[in-house]
């Protein structure tokens, strides 16, 4: 209700209240014509109140997809203070976990609806601001899953110097072999074989020939549905366990592998496992 | 007898109109100028030439753009401790190779495992390096910036420095108009400088153009090239492009070349053919700079090829016949693909 009917319906409401009450003075009904009153009242000061007011009219809003990075139950800590059990039952600690999700779309049921233009986004543990990525100009209507690829296109592989998440500065990238680097996990561990105890799994490649593809969809169903319109809160609430690129398809384990550094081979078993790693925590509607 | 009065006014009529011609003059150099730098070509496609791989696209060569990457190219900021350039492996005299160099040195004095390849005609190659690692021209100075026998950079470290500099800021901004100074800008900068690095005229150029002849030791070493040599170093670039063994080695442990790129065992001791423009300039010669001359060159292609398991076809059955007479003929055409007008062209040199 727009704020002059508000007035308008008010004084009205008063007016009536104040020459009923002369009228029915000494009659029961004065009181449950008060009761009714006060009722609208509040009715009406209580649609003043309200903290998500919906359009009339759908308008696109703003998803918000936001990644928590754990271990297992634990949030994921790369001070390096905090020990992590992975599969194999071998002790690591994380130093650096960077990766890249692109292509972001918004699916009701079976329908792609929404497909983020330009896409691109370096997750970065040690940057929390990258953990909360913005969707905006989401179309009005109801989703019920997000689709996203872990990495970057090959297109985008073979385009040249570029700006913003895919910036070479970011060193997510294959200087000499072009190319970016999708999933960055460091850290150490008692059973590498590393004189000084680290693991490094830098895992990438974009090329479908000769099988060194390692860019992986991942789909998250929301198990309900999340309404985008305007300025509701539509927030993807979801948990990335790291411990899942040791085991979640292939077992693997640091005594074997301390370091991956290239496509193909192994680098496919990574991101078999890393693809799994997703979960829903919420969503927020 | 002119009264005073008109006198003056004579006088001053005078001084206008040599002020006039003056302003004209003047204006008239400075649309000289301008015309010049319009008129400037930096890029073009040599007669008989294919089209180019790198197009500029998105990065048109300007005069700001292409004096900003010269200056990045010879600039050692670049590097780790600001002692190496990308000129300092990559000199104007030996066509862009690192003259008399089997290897180069990078920072503290690390010594790398390749032979520093020469640079004319960029635009036209699909990628870089003997192994083909670099897909995309303005990719490309991020590799010797990065490797830590070499610049051992930080593209964000670089840029940085970039940043504090003097003169840096104002130069990206005429060249892009903007002083952020960006990855992107700065490669671009490079690969305009480093496309237009034309090499296209030889004596063999003329010769194909008929604006030259060929001495009878040079039109023999021409057929023979032909015969033997063409397959590979196809005219008019003087290569194919492609990746090949060439019998150097029985194993490739110590360098697989291609194989690292693609990940494919049949690639294992498979290299680059280079282009054979301004070969007497670019020694020592193959991926790891063994040979020290031509001679050595012409005899591994005659009696040293050794057999290993991705042998190239060509050499499946062992070397090419040239004796010795017709070795100094090819030598003698090899001489003829010197481009002296590029080692001296004072566009690419190091501004002072």
């Amino acid at each position: 209700m727009f704020q002059s009917e508000q007035t308008i319906y008010y004084s009205f409401v008063l007016s009536n209240f104040i020459k009923s009450f002369k009228k029915f003075k000494m009659y029961k009904p004065k009181l449950i014509f008060a009761l009714l009153t006060v009722l609208s009242l509040s009715i009406v000061a209580c649609k003043d109140d309200d903290e998500t007011p919906t359009p009339a009219t759908p308008t696109a809003g703003t998803v918000t997809l936001e990644m928590t990075n754990v271990a297992g139950t634990a949030n994921v800590d790369e001070t390096g203070a905090t020990s992590y059990i992975n599969s194999s039952g071998e002790s690591f600690t994380v130093e650096k976990l960077k990766y890249y999700i692109s292509n972001v779309q918004l699916y009701n049921v079976d329908a792609l609806v929404y497909t983020m233009p330009e896409s691109y986004f370096l997750i970065d543990e040690s940057d929390q601001a990258s953990t909360k990525l913005e969707i905006p100009n989401v179309p009005a209507g109801t989703y019920t899953s997000v689709r996203f690829t872990l990495g970057v296109d090959s297109a985008r592989n073979v385009s040249g110097a570029q700006n913003g998440a895919l910036d070479p500065a970011n060193n997510m990238f294959w200087t000499w072999s072009t190319g970016y680097i999708f999933y960055k996990l460091e850290g150490k561990s008692p059973s590498s074989t590393q004189t000084d105890s680290s693991f490094v799994y830098h895992i990438g490649g974009f090329k479908d020939g000769n099988n060194t593809n390692a860019t992986r969809e991942v789909e998250i169903d929301f198990m309900g549905n999340m309404i985008v319109n305007g300025s509701r809160e539509a927030e993807i609430h979801l948990i990335a366990d790291v411990l899942k690129v040791f085991s979640a398809q292939h077992t693997i384990s640091i005594a074997n592998i301390n370091l991956q550094m290239a496509a193909g081979g192994n680098a496919l078993k990574f991101a078999d496992n890393y693809s799994k790693m997703f979960t829903l925590d919420h969503i927020h509607n | 007898m002119m009264q005073p009065g008109i006198k003056n006014k004579e006088m001053k009529t005078n001084r206008l109109l040599i002020s006039f011609a003056l302003l004209i003059l003047i204006g008239f150099t400075a649309c000289k100028k301008s015309e010049e730098s319009v008129g400037q070509v930096y890029f073009y496609i040599p007669d008989g030439f294919p089209e180019p791989v790198y197009k500029f696209q998105n990065n048109p060569i300007t005069s700001e753009g292409f004096e900003l990457g010269r200056k990045l190219f010879y600039d050692p900021v670049l590097s780790l401790d600001s002692t190496i350039s990308c000129g300092s492996c990559h000199q104007q005299y030996a066509a862009f190779s690192h003259g008399d160099h089997k290897l180069s040195h990078g920072i503290n004095g690390l010594l790398g495992n390749r032979n520093s390849p020469p640079m004319f005609n960029i635009a036209w190659f699909p990628n870089f390096m003997w192994d083909g690692g670099v897909n995309h021209l303005e990719v490309q100075p991020l590799a010797p910036i990065t490797n830590p026998v070499e610049m051992g950079e930080s593209m964000s470290n670089v840029l940085l420095k970039l940043k504090r500099s003097s003169t840096y800021p104002n130069m990206f901004k005429q060249a892009f108009g903007s002083d952020t100074i960006t990855t992107q800008a700065t490669m671009r900068a490079m690969a305009q400088f480093m496309g237009a690095m034309i090499s296209a005229n030889s004596k063999y150029d003329k010769y194909l153009k008929g604006d030259a002849s060929f001495s009878t030791l040079e039109m023999n070493g021409l057929q023979l090239f032909r015969t033997h040599c063409e397959s590979c170093h196809k005219e008019p670039l003087l290569t194919d492009m492609s990746f090949r063994n060439n019998g150097l080695d029985a194993n490739f442990n110590a360098d697989p070349g291609r194989a690292l790129i693609s990940t494919l065992p049949q690639d294992s001791g498979l290299f680059r053919v280079p282009s054979l423009r301004n070969i007497v300039l670019t020694y020592p010669y193959m991926h790891d700079g063994r040979f020290k001359n031509l001679n050595d060159v012409l005899n591994h292609y005659t009696s040293g090829i050794v057999q290993s398991a991705t042998i190239d076809p060509m050499f499946a059955s062992g070397g090419i016949t040239l004796n010795a007479q017709e070795k100094s003929e090819v030598i003698a055409f090899l001489n003829t693909l010197t481009d002296f007008t590029f080692i001296s062209n004072s566009r690419f040199k190091e501004s002072q």
